[in-house]
């Protein structure tokens, strides 16, 4: 079509809300992560890149710049975060799109970019101050900082990241989170205070109250390992020499002091079944070790004692020769003159109660003993509370007596509380609680209502459906033998990879969230159905070929369209008996006069061809040679045999249909339907006698070639049609 | 619905070949296959190439009627129409056709589908099946919702008559046999004993030429 460069904000996001409900449909990724990121946009963008990494370059910053304002820690979640992968309705087709390593890639082209990218405006509204750098404080401040806030960033150590400081440089290299975390200092012009610690008669709240901040943001995360007990009694022999909390390893291993080869020809023990009891047995090995772990939990991780750690944590350890016991506590450490021996270990028959609570069971007269010269603890952290206390946060019973929704101190105003501190969970759920804040902090300081039009349900729309799934690609580990370092061994995707790997994706949420087409300039606007009542005659064919289910049969006679569901494949306009259907920007009227004019200024031979628009991306400028002209269509799906009949009235002398093929079809069906469509109408022609005049190919953009080819062809046939005509 | 197939392209074109002028009228009453004002403008634009191949120039005029066996329908549809009309293609069944051809007795009325019987659609599978002949005598109640008389080759009435093979007709294996699925379903239902009954032979005095509504 004749395309219009968009306004900017036509390409932006919408809310799509169910009347009725009031729900925000999603697609599921997009609700299961915790702040809210375009998944499906990113994806669609991603899968349409140029091949050619010099043209993908610019468009790949211009998504990274549009992520970033959401998510400025965006290069940090690529190497660690993959939460939307939980709820990935590919999942159980043939695995979830790796979204993680999509956004990974995104980073790895963004990261250098990033030391040029320009600052925020400075800010000149009030001072607002977050007590603990890591990644909910650093969320918070970039997103006041936006609005307009100064912003102060109080950190008791040496350097910004908070708990993403004790994730192993093989899994995230210290450079990412260095050029991250500097530059989003730089960028959002955020102070930051080092050393500082609250509490203890250092700095309180008043404080920072009389040093003009006016509100603050707490965010000091979990700090203190929790220590080993059995049945609610510390476990006896934790001061052993050998004895050592696992997370305060992987500080230390990040902070360079320790010596590579620490634990050579040691026989290390991890006690702990979550991914950071595997960080601790990983690195373990990685300085020498001989590592086993043991755990509470068993081995099936579908059951309610099923180990928690990530498959590909247990599964990378296991090629890392590191061995696990499952369904095994810790009764009692027993040492050897002052030294760390061994552990006694009672098999574990459950580990949480019919309540779900943390409560585990053993089996006294089962006892295995384990040997070793370390012993790791990793089984969990704990906050410290004592400035809270301090502070009076605490409610009677010890708890953080806050709002849940708008995160504020029910015992002080303007006093917000969030991140792990809160509740233990993923850099993602902690980055979510600094957005939850900073939208406080925002309401709080210019007196808005804090609560109203902020608890917001989400629905997922119906799965869209696929007649073939494809695989899902292998993530590509460094062999064993050159792993055993800290250097990341997982390989990230190229850009061809990146580009399969997001054509995967189904799409599954409405097109007014996500908006890629409109972004990519495909379209100047999702396209609405338009029904005429009076000339629909309820025969149903747009309800039974939709392929989104965004048609209802309505009784006793019509049909409904849900546009929150509808892609604008126009499908069901090509398939309707009564024409009573239009698709906007993509009119009867529109098309047939591009027909017209196109017709009209092509040389002879006349080739028109009806391309589906996600066949070729960017856009050729619709010109192949004199005699060719192009028309894009929304999907193959619209292809009419109205528009084909009618471009042969108008002189042109041959059609050829390109679609994608059909397992790269977005709509599921589109390209099948187009290629019976074709089949159909090549079949009425050659009883009139126009054979060979209409063409229908499938084209990939794995293969730019392919349509050149195919158009090559093509016009051969045609032009010996023509020279057979003119010679009757 | 009443089930039919377009004719091919040459044959219409035959039959109008005389006439310059045509409406083609469409039919909206059953709507699979679709035979509305989509199929009739795809019809002209078909025979207006095909024309030209033959040194033809037609001058087509596309219309639809809600349903073409309804007279009065049909004439208040395609009266507003008809100006200058040398001869009307229809794109109904049999009664369609011959529904205008009484209202319009001066003008040629020309069949552009062959109709082939009653039917029902399957989407799915994209076929149309036989499932009424229009007997006259429905007897579906006691054969479990399944018509002998349509489905069974030789349109037997009273069970099967032995040559069915793994549930297939002898005459075509790829039909099923009427009489097996009947007794399937009655069996389900646990009405088998409706096939004790004996059905005398069909009355064919009974397929009605004429009724009053």
């Amino acid at each position: 079509m004749n395309k219009m460069a968009p306004p900017k904000d036509r390409a932006q996001v919408e809310e799509v809300i169910d009347e009725a409900s009031g729900k925000v449909y999603l697609p599921p990724c997009q609700i299961a992560c915790p702040i809210g990121m375009d998944i499906q946009r990113t994806h669609g963008m991603i899968a349409l890149l140029p091949l050619d990494a010099q043209e993908a370059y610019d468009q790949i910053i211009r998504m990274g710049d549009e992520i970033y304002q959401k998510n400025p820690l965006f290069p940090i979640c690529g190497y660690i975060c993959g939460l939307c992968e939980a709820e990935c309705n590919y999942k159980d087709q043939t695995g979830t799109i790796r979204r993680r390593m999509l956004l990974r890639f995104l980073s790895d082209y963004y990261l250098p970019y990033l030391e040029t990218k320009p600052a925020l405006a400075s800010p000149t509204k009030e001072k607002v101050a977050m007590v603990g750098g890591g990644p909910a404080g650093l969320m918070c401040a970039y997103i006041l900082s936006k609005k307009g806030y100064r912003v102060t960033i109080i950190e008791r150590s040496s350097e910004l990241g908070g708990a993403l400081r004790y994730i192993p440089q093989y899994r995230l290299p210290t450079n990412i989170i260095d050029t991250t975390l500097n530059n989003l200092v730089r960028i959002a012009h955020i102070d930051v205070k080092y050393g500082i610690k609250m509490g203890d008669g250092e700095k309180t709240l008043d404080d920072l109250k009389n040093d003009g901040y006016r509100a603050v943001f707490i965010a000091t995360g979990t700090l203190i390992p929790r220590p080993l007990t059995i049945e609610r009694e510390p476990v006896v022999g934790v001061e052993l020499d050998g004895v050592v909390f696992g997370l305060n390893l992987l500080f230390d291993v990040n902070q360079g002091k320790v010596s590579p080869q620490l634990f050579q020809g040691r026989r290390v023990i991890v006690v702990g079944g979550g991914n950071v009891a595997f960080d601790v047995a990983r690195t373990a090995r990685r300085l020498g070790g001989d590592v086993s772990i043991v755990c509470l939990e068993c081995e099936e991780k579908a059951s309610k004692d099923g180990i928690p750690a990530d498959v590909e944590e247990i599964e990378g350890g296991s090629e890392e020769g590191i061995g696990i016991t499952y369904s095994r506590g810790v009764e009692e450490i027993i040492g050897e003159g002052g030294k760390f021996k061994k552990i006694k270990c009672p098999q574990c028959t459950s580990v949480f109660d019919e309540n779900g609570l943390f409560n585990p069971k053993f089996n006294y007269s089962d006892v295995v003993y384990l040997e070793g010269d370390v012993l790791l603890v990793t089984i969990g952290q704990a906050p410290e509370r004592t400035f809270y206390q301090q502070e009076g946060l605490l409610d009677e019973r010890g708890r953080l007596n806050i709002d849940q929704l708008t995160l504020m101190s029910n015992r002080k105003e303007g006093v917000f509380i969030g991140g792990d501190v809160r509740r233990v969970g993923f850099a993602a759920e902690a980055m979510r609680d600094g957005m939850i804040a900073a939208e406080s902090i925002d309401r709080y300081l210019k007196g808005k209502n804090l609560k109203s039009g902020r608890e917001k349900g989400h629905e997922s729309a119906p799965i869209p459906s696929r007649e073939n799934y494809k695989p899902q690609p292998e993530l590509v580990w460094a062999p064993v033998e050159e792993r055993l370092n800290f250097e990341p061994f997982e390989k990230g995707f190229s850009l061809e990879q990146a580009v399969e790997e997001a054509k995967r994706c189904l799409y599954c949420g409405p097109c007014r969230s996500c908006k890629a087409c409109v972004a990519l300039e495909l379209q100047p606007e999702i396209p609405e159905i338009e029904l005429d009542k009076d000339l629909c005659i309820s025969c149903g064919n747009c309800a039974f070929y939709c392929p989104y289910q965004a048609v209802k049969l309505d009784s006793p006679g019509g049909v409904s369209f849900d546009l929150a569901y509808c892609k604008g494949c126009g499908l069901c306009v090509a398939k309707c008996p009564a024409m009573a259907l239009e698709l906007e920007n993509w009119e009867r009227e529109r098309i047939s006069d591009l027909i017209s004019q196109l017709s009209s200024e092509v040389q002879s031979p006349k080739i028109l061809v009806f391309r589906c628009q996600w066949t070729v991306c960017p856009p050729r400028d619709g010109e192949f040679a004199p005699n060719i002209r192009t028309i894009d269509l929304p999907c193959a799906a619209r292809v009419d045999n109205l528009h084909i009949l009618e471009a042969f009235q108008k002189g042109v002398d041959g059609v050829l249909v390109a679609a994608c093929p059909e397992e790269d079809c977005h709509r599921g069906s589109g390209s099948r339907e187009a290629q019976r469509l074709v089949a159909k109408l090549k079949e009425r022609l050659d009883q009139i006698g126009f054979e060979d005049r209409l063409h229908f190919c499938s084209v990939s953009r794995r293969d730019p070639e392919q349509l050149d080819k195919e158009l090559r062809q093509f016009r051969q046939r045609i032009e010996a049609v023509v020279s057979q005509r003119e010679g009757k | 619905m009443i089930v039919t197939a377009p004719k091919p392209l040459d044959e219409i074109l035959d039959s109008i070949c005389p006439y310059r002028k045509v409406l083609i009228a469409g039919c909206d009453g059953c709507t699979q296959p679709p035979r509305g004002i989509r199929e009739a403008k795809t019809l002209s634009q078909l025979l207006e190439l095909g024309g030209k191949l033959r040194g033809k120039d037609f001058q087509f005029k596309v219309t639809t009627v809600v349903k073409q066996c309804d007279s009065f329908l049909t004439a208040s549809a395609l009266k507003p129409q008809m100006d200058g009309a040398e001869a009307v293609l229809s794109l109904a069944c049999g009664a369609g056709v011959q529904t205008i051809a009484e209202l319009f007795p001066d003008l040629p009325v020309l069949p552009a589908q062959n109709t082939h019987f009653i039917g029902v659609e399957d989407r799915e599978g994209g076929i149309l099946e036989e499932r009424c002949t229009a007997c006259g005598d429905c007897l579906l109640a006691r054969t479990g919702g399944i018509c002998p008389v349509t489905r069974c080759a030789k349109g037997l009435l009273n069970g099967a008559c032995g040559g069915a093979r793994n549930g297939k007709c002898e005459m075509d294996p790829a039909r099923d046999c009427a009489w097996e699925l009947i007794f399937q379903r009655l069996e389900k239902q646990g009405k088998l004993d409706l096939l004790k009954e004996f059905r005398p032979p069909r009355n064919y005095q009974l397929m009605a030429w004429r009724l009053t509504p």
